[in-house]
């Protein structure tokens, strides 16, 4: 299965622990924190630092329209190549499901109905690694924001087996996942039932004013915490 | 489905000629049932069959109508569609799990019937999953850390979920993938 370090992804520039610089391809990690931690801005931090190697970038969004997640990538890489990110508008309310339309900067937008239109998503997300296939893409990061807003849409059940799904999926077109979910949200029953949907957990904390990060079952252990630079 | 069993397919077909030879293809495989029209297939339908075989166009109760009384009454069978041409994600959306364009090809048939069954196995897997994960969450939510190490139902448990992780496989396809969600959200749905 393991088939060589070039094909891993290389996660350490957002997340600095050892384990971060060789992540296998089609792993999916959980992104946890309170919501002044920074879930979400970790999760675009990841997928900017994979659009700076070249990587495509699919990223759907329950709160900011398709344009804004694609400026938030953008902002952070302005060389990066707007054919190779997709974004997925799952807002409520986003208008109508499908066919792909481009935004000014050229990314390319596919719209499900509501956060709970799991189908739609999943064809947005289909259509995304279709998209990137197509404009020669073979590595990629997808990143989810936010898993919080699904679960007030859908029960627990549903969402976990989503996630889960979605993971098989990236483990076959071997693209890393990032899905954040505001753990003050949500009891710990429910984070820790989602958890297992994942290989990995990602956890942010704020300690004395600084940002803390760890990294927990890609191995064994999770990594000591870690500070997350601003 | 229990695992042991030899699945169970119906084929609901207004031609003879070709329930004859989808019969003889799966053959072997499958416990066979057949129907010539689509009241006599509902009638030949009940909790054992894993797949159904069914012609859109034929007189009488449609494909698409018996569909309805399968999803209606709520039977946990894959349905699929044999049809004139090739159906997008929209057609998706109305409910069958796979469609085999005309005219079938024994290859075809016989790996649509295999990949339904594999899809089942996973939904089903991933129901079980889903419990156990429930159920350990809810033991490490009510019970403190030592108690749990010396649980012999968390041990159990936990075993039991680390096994069940090993044997999900990939989903390798978009429509393997479509179809899986729309499962998921029919489930939560209903």
């Amino acid at each position: 299965m393991i088939e060589g370090n070039a094909a891993t992804y290389d996660l350490s520039e957002g997340l600095p622990v050892e384990t971060a610089q060789s992540i296998q391809p089609g792993t999916s990690l959980l992104i946890s924190g309170p919501p002044m931690a920074g879930t979400e801005d970790l999760v675009v931090d990841l997928l900017a630092n994979g659009a700076r190697r070249g990587e495509g970038t699919v990223v759907v969004t329950t709160g900011n329209s398709a344009p804004a997640a694609v400026a938030a990538v953008t902002d952070r890489v302005p060389e990066a190549d707007p054919r190779r990110i997709v974004a997925v508008d799952a807002r409520s309310g986003g208008g109508d499901t499908g066919g792909g339309s481009q935004t000014d900067a050229g990314a390319t937008v596919y719209r499900a109905d509501a956060p709970s239109d799991m189908t739609g998503i999943g064809v947005g997300i289909t259509n995304g690694f279709d998209r990137l296939a197509e404009t020669g893409v073979e590595r990629g990061r997808l990143g989810l924001t936010s898993l919080s807003t699904m679960l007030a849409y859908s029960n627990r059940e549903a969402v976990f087996k989503f996630c889960h799904a979605l993971s098989s999926r990236l483990e076959s077109v071997g693209y890393v996942g990032l899905f954040a979910i505001d753990a003050a949200a949500h009891d710990d029953q429910t984070l820790q039932v989602l958890k297992q949907a994942f290989d990995g957990v990602v956890e942010l904390r704020e300690r004395d004013g600084a940002r803390e990060v760890r990294l927990g079952g890609v191995q064994p252990t999770p990594t000591d915490w870690v500070p997350l630079a601003e | 489905m229990s695992g042991t069993e030899t699945p169970t397919v119906l084929v609901v077909e207004d031609e003879a000629d070709l329930v004859e030879m989808y019969e003889l293809w799966l053959a072997g495989e499958y416990d066979i049932r057949t129907a010539l029209d689509g009241q006599t297939g509902l009638e030949a339908l009940d909790a054992e069959v894993d797949v159904v075989i069914l012609d859109r166009r034929m007189p009488g109760l449609s494909g698409d109508e018996v569909l309805k009384h399968i999803d209606a009454e709520g039977f946990d069978c894959r349905v699929a569609m044999v049809t004139a041409v090739e159906p997008d994600f929209d057609i998706l959306e109305m409910g069958f799990d796979a469609y085999l364009p005309k005219p079938v090809g024994q290859e075809q048939l016989r790996t649509t019937v295999e990949r339904l069954l594999e899809r089942a196995a996973y939904d089903n897997r991933l129901q079980e999953y889903y419990a156990l994960v429930e159920k350990q969450a809810t033991l490490e939510a009510t019970k403190r850390r030592v108690e749990l190490a010396n649980s012999e139902e968390y041990d159990r448990l936990t075993e039991r979920i680390d096994h069940l992780q090993t044997e999900f496989g990939r989903i390798d396809s978009d429509e393997e993938f479509i179809a899986t969600i729309q499962q998921i959200e029919s489930h939560d749905r209903g």
